[in-house]
């Protein structure tokens, strides 16, 4: 197992140089993020060539992944544009830890995306909980009142709710928990925001807040995990140890959650686990509707000023995770299932 | 047993995220209990009675990126500024310099400038101080001059400093500043400060300002409040400064919030969670002033226009005739537009000057909606539908050009109008939208305004520096190309007889010759339609009952806030 | 002595009836499936009204601005209301259909050719093709969805200019769209195909064919792919769904087909300010965009349930 996990391993950096290249190169092209930093001005040409050479910006792409990849304290710099290179660079390269600073705030990335990073985590986690709860509950249900009118009225619900559009979700949720039932008097939930910056940053105001985009987030999820687990729960059920179980008598109870549940669940291991690093990224289209200060709104704000060392940074920081896990999983996914061997 | 397991991790999970969340401590009840929270305790606590402590809430669509005056040129960030960082000289409601940490305006009759116009000496007041007690000098300025043009600080725009060759400070109080040539456009230059005493031994330690603490961080200012705390994503604080140097603010604290988009800063403001909001589209503005919000526009220089592309070699061949030109200015029905999709609030506006009255005189009119007078002069300069497509043609070649702009709603609007109107009159018009980090990237980049692509060009844009009325980029040498890849002048035009006046126009410092120049300047815009203005593009404020005292200023917006006051 | 045997009932003979091929057996399953049928029928209905209600409203009528008749709730004149600059949203919503189908359809086309292709090679050939294909689609795939749409939407941009197809002219964006969705949903239909393809290259038939000097391509098109096209079928079908809701996705961030040229999904996009205040802006279009991916799903399901050969009734 070790030397498996190792090999995975191993495997996993060429994989992540591949993707950080085909990454750099697209977001080399998706626009100036000199254009817009005049404000509500137009960036003056002198200011521009001045911007680009400070910025680095004017080297051809391969240098410039070089130095995003290795740093350039390793050669010089032309400060004064005057051609000549004359102050040795600062910058150490992602591959050293330093993810650079925002060509657009000046912060550096490692900075930005930590303060993200925990308002992210703590949404898509509740999201992710919330709909692994959900599905089960309903799958379960599903499975064993097959065909019934409350399965089929429940299995019409959930397809509807899987197929609109994550966003017209968040619309319609906002508009009637917020909008409407502020008009009719009744206590109604915030959408903008983590918390009440007058109130401060209270757990309650964190979780009133968050109610809305948990919402949001999993409905599709559970309509469509549910299925999943009806289905795999309706494949063991007709399995011959189930069978047996019953024949031997054994409480209904039991015979579902511990001999069904626990091999109905095994897909859903796998599929959980390939999710959560794509958790880290957030969710860009809710955390917009909700003003939710998180990674999708990070990535989002900052790719439309083509803002590349926070960008890249975004992502590859996403693909080391989603690699990680991918690795983790299959361990876990073997342990749970002693049949399961790597070597 | 793994139910058990993933039970286990539920529950582990739910308790990771109370521990995040609470931070310092309690969280019973609900949004009106002021909790112990992370942030700076008074937050909560003070909220007792209005009487007490006087808050007003402005919310921002837009966060600031940093709050130094050297970083960024961006809007928000500049009209924050107001509150803690201090300018020469202030303008008041009418666009009027008034002299704020100087004595007096320097001008030629007091001996400020010199009379050939390449000395610029200021005054400064002896009472100016820091918030920290230390006195503002003539040694601030020049620094505050060295910082952004030194090479070593990656400063958003080095305008207008560069143009002054040296500075020299006599004594405390005096700031002399000297040009090669004469510079028109001095007065926007301090348009914010940076304290010497903080950041020199900074710069010295670090051979940069980028990094400073104090960007995002300004401990020490020189307006009316005092930075208090900024969460990014959320809000920022701004205090009373009780060492201020001029009359003491009425209101004890600002509290900016950030929200995404238009429709929650009106919800915000309709709530009354607000008292402030800043650029307020003209969808939103029935809304509020049927909620009983006052929406205060303040021109600001800015107006919208469509810029003619104008060259043999980019331009449709059409464009090159003045005569089709005026044409399209009279197939556009401008003034409907404005009545109908922006509310009626503003107007057309004749001159690319139209908010500077001084400049734009005599006032132009803007072309008159005639398309049946425009299809004549199309028939007249040779343009007629000769293959019966509904599109003119000459000579084989289709009217059909490109109009390109940003993905903003109301200029996604305005173009589809301007697509049917000009379809009427059997001219094709091509829309393309582009995000603005595209629009605007440079003939180095292959961005579509700097490479020709576009016949029309819209955006909304000022005289450089309102309210002086510089303009730079229908200059002949700014033809972008491969020797000068940023070059601005995007419409590829160079009018000998215009090329002249815009370079003698930055020279005049005496505003009554420069303003013949301008006026030059502006018959021809009118009458060789380089410019169309489309909508004019004030600041658009929307302010609660609540606050009294509020004017604003399209330079300077917030000139008088020491003088606004809170109601019940 | 002449004894007669004794009749014996005549038992039809299970024999004499053919055995149902696949797809018979197949019909008769998704025959059972209401919702499927259902589906069905709305999508032939959408289709209808998209293509069809062109004989009612001319795009001209589609495009037409009038703005003094801005945001006027649903009436005689306008069935579903005007929108900002008064143009009339029935017509655009049949337009718009038209657009947003085209991209779900034609997006899906790009993803299934692309998805066989290299699921098929990976399959069939194994050693370092395999290797190779499969590091591709798993670098594609550890980049989240929404994140590789925006950048390369951006990419993209706006590098196709106005193009004419059937008598109707178009944003070139559209054609960006389709190849950005195509182009980073193929993945997972590769790795269905290549574990298909992994399976059946040991089968005897296979052998066999080798034999008899069948060519690999053949092989591959004519003799495996062919007994793939059930979990091809279901999952291209639900692509369609998934297409249709990413085009919504990225027009509401902005970066989808530009205007004028509308789409349910961008129609939707600039509802956005006009919540409580225009609500037929975004209720028509959304409506329309839940009953198509509805009825896609509805449709998936049955065609999971009815070709899927693992699945015991009939």
């Amino acid at each position: 197992m070790f030397r498996y996990v190792i090999k995975r391993l191993l495997e996993g950096i060429p994989l992540l140089f591949f993707i950080s290249l085909i990454l750099f190169l697209l977001m080399m092209n998706v626009g100036d993020p000199i254009a817009t930093m005049g404000g509500r001005t137009i960036t003056r040409p002198e200011d521009r060539e001045r911007l680009k050479r400070q910025l680095g910006l004017d080297k051809p792409i391969i240098v410039q992944y070089a130095y995003w990849l290795a740093g350039n304290d390793w050669t010089t710099v032309d400060v004064d544009g005057d051609g000549v290179p004359d102050k040795q660079g600062t910058r150490k390269g992602i591959l050293r830890g330093d993810f650079g600073t925002s060509l657009v705030t000046k912060k550096p990335v490692t900075e930005l995306v930590g303060e993200r990073i925990p308002n992210t985590l703590i949404l898509m986690v509740a999201a992710e909980v919330v709909t692994i709860l959900f599905a089960m509950l309903l799958g379960i249900y599903s499975a064993l009142r097959q065909y019934s009118a409350m399965d089929n009225f429940m299995t019409t619900l959930l397809f509807v709710a899987y197929s609109m559009p994550i966003f017209f979700v968040s619309l319609a949720s906002m508009y009637v928990f917020a909008i409407l039932f502020k008009r009719w008097g009744l206590p109604y939930l915030p959408t903008v925001g983590m918390f009440d910056p007058q109130v401060g940053k209270t757990a309650s105001q964190i979780l009133s807040h968050m109610v809305l985009p948990v919402f949001t987030l999993s409905v599709p999820y559970f309509a469509a995990y549910s299925r999943y687990i009806r289905g795999t729960m309706l494949e063991v059920m007709n399995q011959d140890y189930v069978r047996t179980a019953k024949s031997k008598g054994l409480p209904r109870r039991q015979v579902v959650y511990i001999h069904a549940l626990k091999n109905a669940a095994m897909p859903i291991v796998t599929v959980v686990g390939l999710d959560l690093p794509f958790l880290l990224g957030g969710a860009v289209v809710t955390e917009r509707i909700f003003a939710w200060p998180g990674m999708g709104r990070l990535f989002f704000d900052h790719v439309s000023r083509s803002d590349l060392p926070v960008v890249m940074g975004i992502l590859m920081l996403v693909a080391v995770a989603v690699v990680l896990f991918q690795i983790l999983t299959d361990v876990f996914y073997a342990w749970l299932d002693p049949r399961i061997r790597y070597d | 047993m793994k139910r058990n397991l993933s039970l286990l991790c539920s529950v582990l999970m739910m308790a990771a995220i109370m521990l995040t969340a609470c931070g310092g401590g309690g969280g019973g009840g609900g949004a009106a209990t002021p909790a112990a929270s992370e942030s700076d305790s008074k937050t909560g606590s003070e909220y007792g009675s209005a009487a007490e402590k006087k808050v007003a809430t402005f919310i921002w669509v837009q966060e600031f990126t940093t709050l130094s005056p050297l970083y960024s040129t961006g809007w928000f960030t500049s009209i924050t500024r107001q509150f803690w960082n201090c300018w020469a000289w202030q303008y008041d409601e009418n666009n009027k310099p008034y002299p704020y940490l100087v004595t007096e305006i320097p001008s030629f009759e007091n001996g400020g400038i010199s009379e050939d116009g390449l000395v610029i000496t200021l005054h400064l007041r002896d009472d100016i101080k820091w918030s920290d007690g230390e006195p503002i000098t003539s040694d601030d300025f020049k620094f505050t001059w060295e910082m952004t043009i030194d090479p070593k600080n990656v400063v958003s725009s080095t305008y207008p400093y560069d143009n002054v060759v040296s500075i020299d400070t006599p004594d405390a109080q005096t700031v002399v500043m000297n040009f090669e040539t004469p510079f028109a456009p001095w007065q926007s230059l301090w348009q914010g400060m940076v304290p010497a005493h903080i950041l020199r031994p900074v710069f010295e330690a670090d051979g940069t300002l980028d990094n400073a603490e104090w960007n995002n961080n300004p401990s020490v200012g020189c307006g009316p409040y005092n930075f208090a705390e900024w969460e990014s994503g959320s809000f920022a604080r701004f205090v009373r400064n009780d060492n201020f140097f001029n009359a003491p603010a009425k209101i004890d604290e600002i509290f900016i919030r950030f929200v995404p988009d238009d429709a929650s800063q009106t919800a915000a403001l309709v709530a009354g969670d607000a008292l402030l909001g800043a650029f307020i589209p003209y969808s939103e503005a029935a809304k509020l002033k049927d909620a009983g919000i006052t929406i205060m526009t303040q021109p600001s220089g800015y107006n919208e226009g469509l810029f003619f592309q104008v060259s043999e070699e980019f331009s449709h061949p059409a464009m090159l005739d003045v005569n089709v030109r005026k044409a399209i200015a009279m197939s556009i029905d401008f003034d409907s537009f404005n009545q109908d999709v922006n509310l009626g609030l503003v107007q057309t506006p004749g001159s690319f000057w139209d908010s500077l009255p001084f400049y734009n005189d005599p006032a132009m009119e803007p072309y008159p909606y005639d398309p049946e007078a425009a299809k004549k002069l199309l028939d007249e300069a040779g343009w007629v539908d000769s293959n019966g497509d509904g599109t003119r043609d000459k000579e084989g070649v289709e009217f059909v050009i490109q109009h390109g702009t940003t993905t903003r709603d109301v200029r996604q609007e305005f173009q589809a109008v301007a697509q049917q109107q000009l379809a009427e009159v059997g001219i094709k018009l091509e829309i393309l939208n582009y995000d603005s980090d595209i629009f605007w990237g440079t003939y180095a980049d292959g961005g579509p305004t700097y490479t020709g692509e576009l016949d029309l060009q819209e955006w909304s844009d000022a005289p450089y520096g309102f309210p002086d009325p510089d303009v730079y980029y229908w200059l002949c040498s700014e033809m972008p190309n491969n020797d000068y890849p940023s070059g601005s002048n995007s419409f590829f035009l160079c009018d000998e007889e215009l090329d002249a006046l815009v370079q003698l126009q930055s020279t005049q410092l005496d505003p009554a010759e420069r303003q013949k120049t301008i006026s030059q300047i502006n018959q021809i815009f009118h009458d060789k339609v380089y410019w169309l203005g489309i909508w004019q593009d004030p600041d658009v404020w929307a302010v609660s009952p609540k606050l009294t005292g509020v004017k604003f200023s399209g330079v300077t917006p917030f000139f008088n806030i020491t003088e606004w006051d809170l109601t019940q | 002595m002449t004894a007669h045997t004794p009749s014996i009932p005549q038992l039809t003979d299970d024999l004499s009836t053919p055995p149902l091929t696949l797809w018979q057996m197949g019909w008769l399953r998704f025959r059972r499936h209401k919702m499927a049928l259902a589906g069905v029928v709305i999508l032939i209905l959408l289709l209808a009204f998209s293509f069809g209600g062109t004989v009612f409203y001319s795009e001209k009528e589609a495009n037409f601005t009038d703005t003094s008749l801005r945001l006027q709730p649903p009436s005689v004149q306008h069935p579903f209301g005007t929108d900002t600059i008064g143009r009339d949203i029935l017509a655009r919503t049949i337009y718009g259909g038209q657009i947003s189908l085209f991209i779900g359809i034609i997006s899906v086309v790009i993803e299934t050719l692309l998805g066989i292709l290299v699921g098929a090679l990976a399959g069939y050939y194994g050693g370092w093709v395999d290797s190779l294909l499969m590091r591709i689609t798993e670098a594609l795939l550890n980049i989240p969805t929404i994140f590789l749409l925006l950048v390369m939407a951006k990419f993209f941009g706006n590098e196709i200019p106005e193009i004419e197809i059937g008598g109707r002219v178009f944003s070139g964006s559209v054609i960006v769209i389709v190849v950005i969705i195509g182009a980073t949903s193929w993945m997972y239909l590769a790795r269905i195909v290549r574990a298909e393809f992994l399976s059946l290259k040991e089968n005897e038939f296979v052998l066999a064919a080798r034999a008899t000097g069948t060519s690999n391509m053949q092989i591959i098109f004519l003799h495996i792919l062919p007994n793939t096209f059930a979990p091809i079928i279901v999952s291209s079908t639900l692509s369609v769904a998934n297409a249709i809701l990413s085009e919504a996705y990225i027009s509401f961030l902005g970066l989808g087909v530009q205007p004028p040229t509308a789409t349910w999904g961008n129609m939707l996009d600039s509802s956005a300010n006009y919540l409580d205040s225009a609500p037929w802006l975004w209720f028509f279009p959304g409506m329309l965009i839940l009953l198509t991916v509805l009825s896609i799903n509805f449709l998936g399901d049955g065609l999971r349930d009815a070709l899927d050969p693992r699945s015991r009734t009939v």
